[in-house]
């Protein structure tokens, strides 16, 4: 199948998707008990305050009716007023968004470049000592919990050695640049502000460290068990026997062909970090989505709660349509039977 | 073979080093001798790291104090609360209001104002601005509007005279002008209005007030920065810029106090407080403050609308341990609805203590049968609801009196509360302003069932009545005598049991100070009026 068959296919079943996603959503939403009027308008607030908030956000219609009214303003591009902050959630996102995603792909990043190579060195020197450390420190990585690694690496490298900032994306002290696309580092080299660049990346760097580590322990992981597979292959055994060297084998041949399961890993893995690595945005006071989320969920404010879900819907089909055409690129049987 | 295992033994070893290594760093970081490099805040500015967001900056729609620690500063109000021998009181004053005078009938409040405040852009707080103020209140009609519940209408007399008119004589008004939701709000705001929304989408983001200082940025989740009105006439306060940092996780905030990135750290646990105690760059201080915790007996269900049914629960309740246990001793137990610090309190009132003999003898009184099941609702808001709860089912377990957990989510466990159905449900209240009204009226009228306040559901047309009249006098000798009878009457039904007033604790750098402690404005700073060494 073509590349454009499958876009054209999988847009369609983004329609279906946020159908599928919206509904469900959307009816957990309002039958949790709870009543956000009464949130907004105080909790000593009368009766008739509280029921003119709820005609004011439309609570009082039928939830069907209400349902339809969202997917018409959503078809709109417009995802309604958070009930807690008073703003459009759009404007919300957009906000909280760059954070999150600037953060998960830093994270990413390091996890694939530290996380490939380890890997390949696990599985080519099976069992021994560089295998067993990459093992120990992958082992450790899945098994570290989150917040006790970020309350540890905050405590040496911000608290004790005092080598790098302990919160948030930039010093308050220092003017952000223009925004543009809402990544610090991005805005700052485009603003040309070599002080403000600097200043975000060390922000950048504990968290990103903290939780690339546990997805760094899931690539190499994947990577060690798929390359031991694909070098116990035939073909593998004739190359090598051929007398093609070791390295071209392992790089051009092996390697490609064991990417295969890992690209769906990391796929999965940037997806999951779209939606917040909470405990890491808490601990360094990260303003991404995390946090976002998590208050709008106590507060019960549906239209949060329903933006944020579209749009993470959204990000995974589109990663998944992503981590397909990765596919094709790197075998070219699936380009031929799709 | 034998490498490979050799090879994992060194790697075990390795990592059992490795994992003591962290472990040692990290206590010794934590330790009270870890060295602080010097404040890293500049002498004219003052950091404070909070725990949460603001979540919408007007006036007439917040009722949050995370949004009122910003705002109160930026604004100004007809009344403000008094400091006596530098200490905070519940008592008021005039802030914009010069003098003031009240009819007779208690309806109508004339107030005169100061001259020569400004709003931040230049233009002068007059009696046009109050009125408008007011009227807007009305109009956006969220929950700050909900504490002039008599208000008619607000008049301009002259330049700098206002005179508010009530429907029905209602005491707390001249406190309830210092609330946060009667900041005197520029008239100008009405430029940025849209759609009708009477201004309210630009100052959920922005202030427009006369106060000292003015919100110059909000980066959302990460900082507020205040800086100086311009127009500010009064003395100039030493801190010409007021940081509030948001810092979610409690051990971060206090790691950045104890290097000083932070100036002042708010809503530290109380077992990291007792740590920072320490620390000699570290002011730890601590008072008591007007915000209780209490449980709610849902009067309406069985077996608990059985008065000596409920006093046995008064009786076996561990309060002492419970502030020992719980508060680390950092409370004070409840003598009453109306806590220490607020005129109404009486010292002499009876106080209920652990007593499980008379606890037996008055459930044996009551008639209800042994077992008995009892629902705890409580959610994972406040640290505290638990470990109380826990303490209820150990004592009331000793009664065959079986206390059920149910932690449920808060938003869920309100929607509960509101409609009646739970057994006993724990909850904090603190009052919005200066009156024991918050406490007499909102938790035993019964027009006030559920969330609006009587949360026990608790019906006596005895304390209506008398509660009901201490709301339309205004003689204050009068009105407390009111309340001490309904008092009586109410604890002797117990149906809540009082647990404690909380001490508030916050901790500082030394180098801070000027900060008064205001039982009304909890989490609300004099920054005017603070300096740093």
């Amino acid at each position: 199948m073509a590349f454009g068959q499958l876009i054209a296919r999988r847009m369609l079943l983004l329609l279906l998707v946020l159908f599928g996603v919206t509904v469900i959503t959307f009816s957990v939403s309002h039958l949790v008990p709870g009543d956000p009027a009464r949130m907004l308008v105080g909790q000593r607030a009368s009766q008739e305050m509280v029921e003119q908030m709820r005609r004011q956000l439309g609570l009082d219609r039928p939830v069907w009716e209400q349902y339809l009214r969202y997917m018409r303003d959503l078809v709109r591009g417009n995802l309604g007023i958070s009930i807690r902050t008073q703003r459009p959630v759009s404007e919300d996102l957009v906000i909280f968004f760059p954070a999150t995603l600037e953060l998960a792909l830093t994270a990413m990043f390091l996890a694939v470049v530290v996380g490939i190579p380890l890997g390949i060195v696990s599985a080519t020197r099976k069992d021994s000592l560089a295998d067993h450390v990459s093992r120990l420190v992958s082992v450790a990585g899945v098994s570290t919990p989150l917040f006790w690694l970020g309350l540890v690496v905050l405590l040496v490298f911000y608290g004790r050695l005092g080598w790098l900032p302990g919160s948030g994306r930039l010093d308050p002290f220092i003017p952000a640049p223009p925004r543009v696309t809402g990544f610090l580092l991005l805005d700052s080299l485009l603003a040309g502000r070599p002080d403000a660049f600097w200043n975000a990346l060390r922000h950048l760097i504990l968290p990103a460290l903290c939780l690339s580590y546990v997805h760094l322990a899931v690539v190499t992981r994947q990577v060690r068990a798929s390359m031991l597979e694909v070098l116990s292959q035939d073909y593998i055994r004739t190359a090598l026997a051929n007398g093609i060297p070791g390295r071209s084998v392992i790089y051009r041949h092996a390697l490609k062909n064991a990417l295969i399961p890992t690209v769906t890993v990391v796929g999965l893995a940037i997806g999951d970090l779209l939606g917040g690595a909470i405990l890491t945005e808490t601990i360094f006071a990260w303003p991404g989505m995390g946090s976002y989320v998590v208050d709008s969920i106590n507060f019960l404010d549906f239209p949060a709660i329903m933006g944020f879900t579209v749009f993470i819907a959204v990000g995974y089909v589109l990663i998944n349509l992503v981590v397909d055409l990765a596919y094709m690129w790197l075998d070219p049987r699936i380009r031929a039977v799709g | 073979m034998r490498t490979s295992r050799k090879a994992v033994a060194v790697l075990v070893v390795l990592l059992v080093v490795g994992l003591l290594g962290t472990a040692c760093t990290g206590k010794k970081a934590e330790a009270p001798s870890a060295p602080a490099k010097p404040a890293g805040v500049p002498p004219d500015t003052l950091v404070i790291g909070v725990a949460e967001d603001a979540d919408n900056l007007d006036p007439a729609v917040t009722v949050t104090n995370n949004s009122w620690a910003i705002t109160y500063p930026c604004y100004q109000r007809l009344m403000r609360y008094k400091v006596v021998n530098g200490q905070g009181s519940t008592e008021v004053e005039g802030d914009l209001a010069e003098s003031w005078e009240v009819s007779q009938d208690g309806l109508v409040w004339t107030f005169k104002l100061k001259q020569g405040f400004k709003f931040d852009d230049g233009t002068p707080v007059d009696a046009r601005a109050v009125k408008f103020t007011f009227d807007r209140l009305r109009k956006v009609g969220k929950g700050p509007f909900d504490a002039f519940p008599t208000l008619e209408s607000v008049e301009v007399v002259s330049d700098y005279v206002v005179r508010f008119k009530l429907n029905a004589p209602f005491p707390p008004f001249i406190y309830t002008l210092a609330n946060n939701g009667a900041s005197i709000v520029n008239p100008k705001v009405m430029e940025h209005e849209q759609g009708g929304d009477q201004g309210q989408a630009y100052l959920a983001e922005h202030t427009m007030g006369s106060g000292p200082y003015r919100l110059v940025e909000w980066a959302k989740d990460q900082y507020f920065k205040l800086e100086l009105n311009p127009h500010w006439p009064g003395p100039k306060p030493k801190f010409t810029t007021v940081m509030f940092k948001i810092i979610k996780d409690p051990s971060a905030r206090r790691l950045q106090l104890e290097r000083g990135d932070l100036d002042i750290a708010e809503e530290l646990p109380i077992d990291q407080l007792e740590e920072l105690k320490k620390n000699p760059d570290i002011d730890v201080r601590e008072f008591p403050s007007l915000s209780v915790v209490y449980v709610y007996l849902n009067c309406k269900r069985k077996p608990l609308d059985n008065v000596k049914f409920r006093q046995a629960l008064s009786y076996a309740t561990d309060y002492q341990g419970i502030i020992k246990g719980v508060m680390l001793g950092k409370a004070v137990q409840m003598r009453g609805p109306v806590p220490q610090g607020m005129w109404g309190h009486a010292p002499d009132l009876f106080q209920y203590s652990l007593d499980l003999e008379k606890a037996k003898q008055l459930l044996a009184e009551s008639g209800v049968k042994t077992p008995v099941t009892l629902g705890y609702l409580y959610a994972d808001r406040d640290p505290t609801w638990e470990p109380i709860g826990l303490s209820l089912q150990s004592t009331f377990g000793q009664l065959g009196i079986k206390v059920e957990m149910q932690k449920l989510a808060y938003a869920t466990m309100r929607d509960k509360l509101d409609r009646g159905d739970f057994d006993l449900a724990v909850g904090n209240w603190s009052p919005d302003f200066a009156d024991p009204y918050m406490y007499m009226n909102y938790w035993f009228d019964s027009e006030f069932f559920g969330l609006a306040g009587n949360r026990a559901f608790y019906q006596n047309s005895r304390v209506d009545d008398l509660i009901r009249r201490a709301a339309r006098i205004t003689d204050q000798a009068e009105r407390e005598k009111l309340y001490r009878q309904a008092q009586e009457i109410i604890i002797q039904e117990a149906p809540y049991i009082f647990l404690f007033q909380r001490n508030y604790m916050v901790a500082f750098r030394k180098n801070v100070k000027g900060y008064v402690f205001q039982p009304m404005l909890v989490n609300i700073f004099n920054t005017a009026d603070m300096s740093k060494e």
